[in-house]
């Protein structure tokens, strides 16, 4: 029981992160490395807006904001000073290891009696007794649900269509007299934005910051994505968020498989890598195919 | 019908490049001076057909104009106003553009009615109205339905799964649904079949025609400069050699042009 | 009056451990354990094991009544967690935690069931929120620290160079453990007449060349368990080399690569501690609730003879008998 809650609650947190890479990975054609930074960060901020005494609940539109100006920071760092797009994002993902380190104050940080967003009076009231022992997935799943929503609300509005047609064919966005740079830059705002978003959520689950959780981010992300998107393949708009959340609780309950049937925790890393190739190759998700049928 | 809903049209504006000079790769084995003082006025509503070599400098020409190549000196004058040194982008407010390939003048993987919606607005800001208006794609349908094509009955298919020709012609479609001072058409027949090419050919003339905008058409068809447009330009080496308007253009005749076309590749050795 | 409120807390205690032994884990054939390692590293490795031959001479042994669930995590902290989760999962009798991350994501995993952690290698267990600042515990955990033991490594620099008066140390300034050991050297340096001069790297290609600058300030340097200085070890021992002076180091590996001497940690034995606490809880004997964490009683000596000669330094006579390892040689692997 513990262990399947394990698996949805990380599962669901990742899915944030997921819909993040989601839009970058996707949406953008950008392979963002900042992840790997802007998880954390989104966990650094947290711990130090709840040792500092502030209510739970600021921790989220924080992080996301502060995901949001990481992600800018790769945008501009790709758009204006014409880095490219995977060095751009390595360089903000080692700028923001020292930044994580200054915001948390430590290598590690705990938080284990402190209030969370799941851990304080409202959210103890409404579940009770017995019903705690769900309170987390279920304050996850509202969360996650609402970021889901956010972002299917945010992709049919005209500053979504352009962010889609911007991956799609940034021709276009130029023909249309919009600045193609800036739509990027507002792409990789608000998936850093999300995947910061999954990092305040985890620390507050983990109670805990630590340093190094953001590395192999953008790997699980990634995984998350090709996972859900190739098994619901002919899904559209709306549901496709959905199936990179579901992807993302497969992916982490994969892992969690693996190691309840005891298979040697040191071939977890190699076997997680060949089940993500063969993902990759059925569903042939490889590069879009260029120029696309010119008959 | 048609006509009202373009009354807003300002259309037709004078386009005035004056002593362009542009160098490729200066400084290196590879430099290249494409243009040296070149100097073009195409007048308002004209439809100039450009002709030339491989090259000759008539794409670069086109890309001078929307601004996707920066030029090393000289002015572009759009109704008397430089914008040679205006971002593309902001350039390409005023300006519809049609590619030689059908993939860049529309998003494979968006919807026809995503796709229209979205240069349904150019001009105005993409902010967080709603991105697809319902209301609109009755109207939408009525644009698509004399095309012939059977687009007004996939406005829910995804763009990808279109034949180049559907694309090329949904392209026209969108760059010129907004109101533009320019029409730019990059050799946009030459990746399609021969008849496709002729269908689009037809709705451009058509458009052009209805709509009197300035227009510039690069193409490698000689039958199609002569036939359409009122103006011919034969550029070779970064120079028109040969310019022909109004009562001129309509006598010369395709082997006239493609006399004087085979002449000028034999002396460069093509 | 206070006798009785004490001999009433008593007889409670007394009762409540019968009852915990009686329906709890005395009467059992075959403990449990998960033992939950953050990564794979040497120390940790050393820690592991350490542990089970603690248990072992304590009277559980694995395979015996001892059953045992190991899982590494790969230094990756959702795994961590999850593996936390699933020894919930099947009600291990008590979680060993190897590591600060591991030991972090045990007790949240925990907190809500009565499953008692007990770690090791946590080099701050106050820092990580495992215990409060007087040593007790925050829940039902406990553990051993694997801080460095300063004092003594201090007292033993000042007695192998009774003149010596700046101790470099050069360290990451991105590893906590590294900025918390310099703190903790700087507070007691002056108690021996020493000065700490410190020098920050980011990274691996700065190390030589904050070793040739810090060779000509200082008498001699010592080591951290610092990861990105240990392995650029052989880089800081040539340029130290040149300047003729010694290099301390802080665990057996690094005098075995060319340190000179030092008061370091024996992780088989921190595990060995750590095992005998475990199976005092498991016994029912006390609870990790109640228990304060310790670090290790007594840091071990480690000297290097070839390394001394090298640089013509006589160590004190005694090292013969009191180091718990000495090497005749420097072995670089």
């Amino acid at each position: 029981m513990a262990l399947i809650l394990s698996v949805l609650e990380q599962g669901m947190i990742y899915g944030i992160l997921a819909l993040g890479v989601y839009i970058t990975y996707k949406i953008l054609d950008f392979p963002d490395l900042t992840v790997d930074g802007s998880f954390p960060f989104g966990a650094a901020l947290t711990v130090r807006l709840i040792t500092m005494g502030l209510p739970p609940v600021v921790t989220l539109p924080a992080a996301f904001l502060g995901g949001a100006l990481a992600g800018a920071c790769t945008g501009l760092i790709h758009v204006k000073l014409k880095v490219r797009d995977l060095l751009s994002g390595i360089i903000m993902m080692t700028a923001l290891y020292t930044i994580n380190l200054w915001v948390a104050g430590a290598g590690y940080v705990a938080i284990f009696n402190q209030d969370t967003i799941f851990e304080n009076g409202v959210v103890n009231g409404v579940f009770p007794g017995a019903a705690g022992r769900v309170k987390t997935a279920a304050v996850i799943f509202l969360i996650t649900l609402l970021s889901k929503l956010l972002l299917d609300w945010y992709m049919s509005t005209k500053s979504g269509l352009l962010l889609r047609a911007v991956g799609d064919n940034d021709t276009i966005v130029t023909s249309l007299g919009v600045d193609k740079g800036l739509v990027k830059i507002v792409g990789l705002s608000i998936a850093n934005g999300l995947v910061s978003l999954g990092g305040c959520i985890y620390a507050q689950q983990q109670r805990s910051f630590e340093i190094s959780i953001g590395t192999g981010a953008v790997v699980i992300g990634l995984a998350s994505v090709i996972m859900g998107t190739s098994l619901f393949r002919k899904v559209t708009a709306p549901r496709v968020t959905s199936s990179v959340v579901i992807g993302s609780v497969l992916y982490k309950g994969c892992v969690a498989l693996a190691m309840f049937a005891g298979i040697d925790a040191n071939a977890i890393k190699l076997i997680t890598a060949v089940l993500f190739l063969i993902i990759l190759v059925i569903s042939m998700d490889r590069r879009k195919n260029p120029g696309g049928g010119l008959t | 019908m048609r006509k009202s809903s373009f009354s807003m049209w300002k259309g037709m504006t004078m386009l005035e490049l004056k002593g362009i000079w542009k160098n490729y790769n200066p400084g290196s084995v590879n430099e290249l001076c494409l243009f040296q003082d070149f100097n073009l006025t195409v007048r308002d509503g004209e439809f100039v057909s450009v002709v030339g070599s491989n090259g000759s400098g008539k794409t670069s020409l086109l890309n001078i104009i929307c601004g996707s190549i920066e030029i090393d000196r000289g002015q572009i004058l759009a109704d008397g106003t430089d914008i040679g040194r205006q971002k593309d982008f902001l350039r390409q407010r005023r300006i519809g553009r049609v590619y030689q390939d059908p993939s860049k003048g529309t998003c494979s993987g968006m919807t026809i009615l995503e796709n229209m919606s979205l240069a349904d607005n150019k001009g105005k800001p993409y902010n967080l109205g709603r991105g697809v208006n319902k209301a609109k794609a009755g109207r939408y349908r009525e644009m698509l339905r004399p095309l012939n094509l059977g687009l007004e009955d996939k406005m829910n298919v995804s763009v990808g799964s279109l034949s180049g020709g559907q694309r090329q012609a949904l392209a026209l479609l969108m760059a010129t649904m907004t109101p533009v001072d320019f029409l730019i058409l990059d050799e946009h027949t030459a990746a399609l079949d021969p008849r496709t090419a002729e269908t689009i050919m037809g709705l451009t003339d058509r458009i052009v025609g209805e709509k009197r905008v300035t227009t510039i058409m690069v193409t490698h068809n000689l039958r199609y400069a002569v036939e359409y447009g009122n103006r011919l330009i034969m550029m070779h080496e970064g120079k028109a050699i040969l310019d022909k308007s109004g009562e001129e253009k309509a006598r010369v005749n395709a082997e006239e042009i493609m006399g004087i076309f085979n002449r000028i590749s034999v002396e460069c050795g093509n | 009056m206070k006798k009785k409120i004490l001999t009433a807390m008593m007889t409670i205690m007394a009762m409540s451990a019968a009852i915990l032994g009686g329906c709890g884990d005395s009467g059992k054939d075959v403990y449990t354990i998960g033992i939950s390692q953050f990564a794979v590293h040497g120390s940790l490795d050393n820690c592991r094991e350490g542990f089970l031959a603690g248990l072992a001479e304590e009277g559980f042994v694995e395979g015996e009544n001892l059953k045992v669930d190991y899982v590494n995590a790969q230094a990756d902290t959702g795994t961590s967690a999850m593996t936390a989760d699933n020894f919930v999962t099947k009600k291990v009798d008590l979680i060993c935690a190897i590591a600060t991350p591991a030991a972090m994501t045990a007790y949240n995993s925990t907190m809500d069931t009565d499953i008692p952690v007990i770690y090791t290698a946590v080099s701050d267990p106050v820092e990580a929120g495992l215990a409060n600042a007087d040593g007790t515990p925050v829940g039902n955990i406990t553990g051993t620290s694997d801080a460095l033991a300063v004092d003594a490594q201090l007292q033993m620099i000042r007695e192998i160079l009774p003149d010596a008066k700046k101790i470099g140390i050069i360290y990451t300034t991105s590893e906590a453990n590294s900025i918390s050991t310099v703190a903790a050297y700087e507070e007691a340096a002056g108690n021996y007449g020493f000065e700490i001069v410190t020098t920050g790297v980011t990274s691996l290609s700065e190390v030589p060349l904050a070793a040739a600058d810090m060779v000509k300030k200082v008498d001699c340097i010592t080591n951290l368990t610092d990861n990105t200085v240990v392995t650029a070890l052989q880089s800081v021992l040539e340029e130290a080399g040149k300047a003729n002076i010694p290099v301390f180091g802080s665990e057996v590996e690094q005098v075995k690569a060319g340190c000179v001497a030092s008061m370091g940690l024996e992780y088989f034995e921190l595990g060995r501690q750590t095992g005998k606490m475990a199976a005092m809880v498991l016994r029912g004997e006390a609870k990790a609730s109640e228990m304060e964490y310790e670090i290790i009683t007594e840091p071990s000596l480690y000297v290097n003879y070839a390394a001394a000669e090298k640089l013509g330094l006589e160590l004190p006579r005694r090292y013969a008998t009191d180091a718990y390892q000495s090497f005749e040689e420097i072995i670089v692997e």
